[in-house]
């Protein structure tokens, strides 16, 4: 099997055990309704959206940079450290003020390691590039510790590998960019875009199974 | 003898520092990329220990990273790892994590 497939698989797998309450919640006797009480639900959007959002607009900010347009960078650029807070403060509401204040600065990192690496397909600068890239796998690392410290159900390797994914995709968005292909830029942001719902998926359920009172449906 | 107690009392009482020393570690866990507690007061002359819960390496770095100091620089490797450092002087005592910036603390030395 090949090891796409098999990392696939892992995270379906993952997926399937966080529902189901693998890291220690009670089994109910539908664990997969979870998912869709209002307040779980609630969660799972808000995450997939404000990660799908981040992918738009980080592919926003990445064009307009490398096509000189110095205002829409800037405002997409903004737009972006919007999103990050945004995040951050769901992360807050479930973690505590102590997490948002450490999950904004590491999220924010990688967006700086992004910029660098568009800095560097501008520049043409290779060193620049391959450090970029570099830096951002060694922060798939550093996010998959956080998650997994946070919820101990979310397997450190697995939260990388979701991530090193988004890095991926959206470093395919940013190359077809910086190579004037926008047709195929915008194909690759749409695969980099869906890829956040199953991070967004994956953190939701595993938070929803470590909490399971605080997103039990109101009767 | 009430009365003599009583000075010997009073006279402990006096003496806060001796009296209310505490000699034993203070713990600050490293957990969530956060120094818990971030900001703690001790009496000169009390260790700290840092200990890393977190699976990825941290260290605990005096100073900040625009500003090191020489005091210490401890690496701290993955879950269990652990760093103390007795602080004699009173002062007050900024340290951050190298590899994380954001990650900052400060001990209070009475």
């Amino acid at each position: 099997m090949s090891t796409r497939w098999q990392r696939v698989l892992s995270i379906a797998t993952l997926c399937a055990a966080v529902t189901m309450g693998f890291g220690g919640a009670a089994v109910t006797a539908a664990p997969m309704s979870g998912m869709t009480d209002a307040k779980a639900a609630g969660l799972r959007v808000t995450l997939d959206t404000l990660l799908q959002e981040h992918a738009y607009l980080a592919a926003m900010a990445t064009g307009a940079a490398l096509g000189g347009r110095q205002a829409d960078f800037k405002a997409a650029a903004g737009a972006l450290d919007q999103n990050s807070i945004a995040l951050s403060t769901t992360i807050g509401s479930v973690y505590g003020a102590g997490a948002e204040q450490a999950f904004l600065p590491l999220w924010r990192k990688h967006i700086g390691f992004i910029v660098d690496y568009t800095a560097g397909l501008a520049a043409k600068n290779k060193m620049q590039q391959d450090k970029a890239v570099s830096d951002l796998i060694g922060y798939t690392k550093d996010f998959g510790a956080f998650l997994h410290s946070a919820n101990p159900s979310l397997s450190a390797d697995a939260v990388a590998d979701l991530v090193k994914e988004h890095v991926l995709t959206l470093k395919v968005v940013i190359d077809e960019q910086a190579a004037g292909h926008p047709m195929a830029a915008s194909q690759a942001l749409r695969a980099a875009a869906a890829h956040m719902q199953m991070i967004g998926d994956t953190l939701a359920a595993a938070i929803v199974a470590q909490f399971p009172d605080k997103f039990a449906q109101l009767q | 003898m009430r009365c003599l107690v009583g000075a010997g009392v009073v006279l402990v009482a006096a003496l806060p520092e001796f009296a209310m020393a505490d000699m034993a570690p203070r713990p600050v866990t490293i957990q969530t990329f956060q120094f818990q507690p971030a900001q703690i007061e001790i009496a000169a002359g009390t260790p700290v220990t840092w200990t890393n819960t977190d699976e990825i390496e941290h260290t605990v770095t005096s100073g900040t990273p625009e500003h090191r100091t020489p005091m210490f620089n401890a690496s701290l490797k993955g879950p269990g790892a652990a760093f103390s450092v007795t602080f004699s002087k009173p002062g007050t005592y900024v340290y951050f994590c190298d590899r994380h910036h954001f990650m900052q603390g400060q001990i209070t030395v009475k």
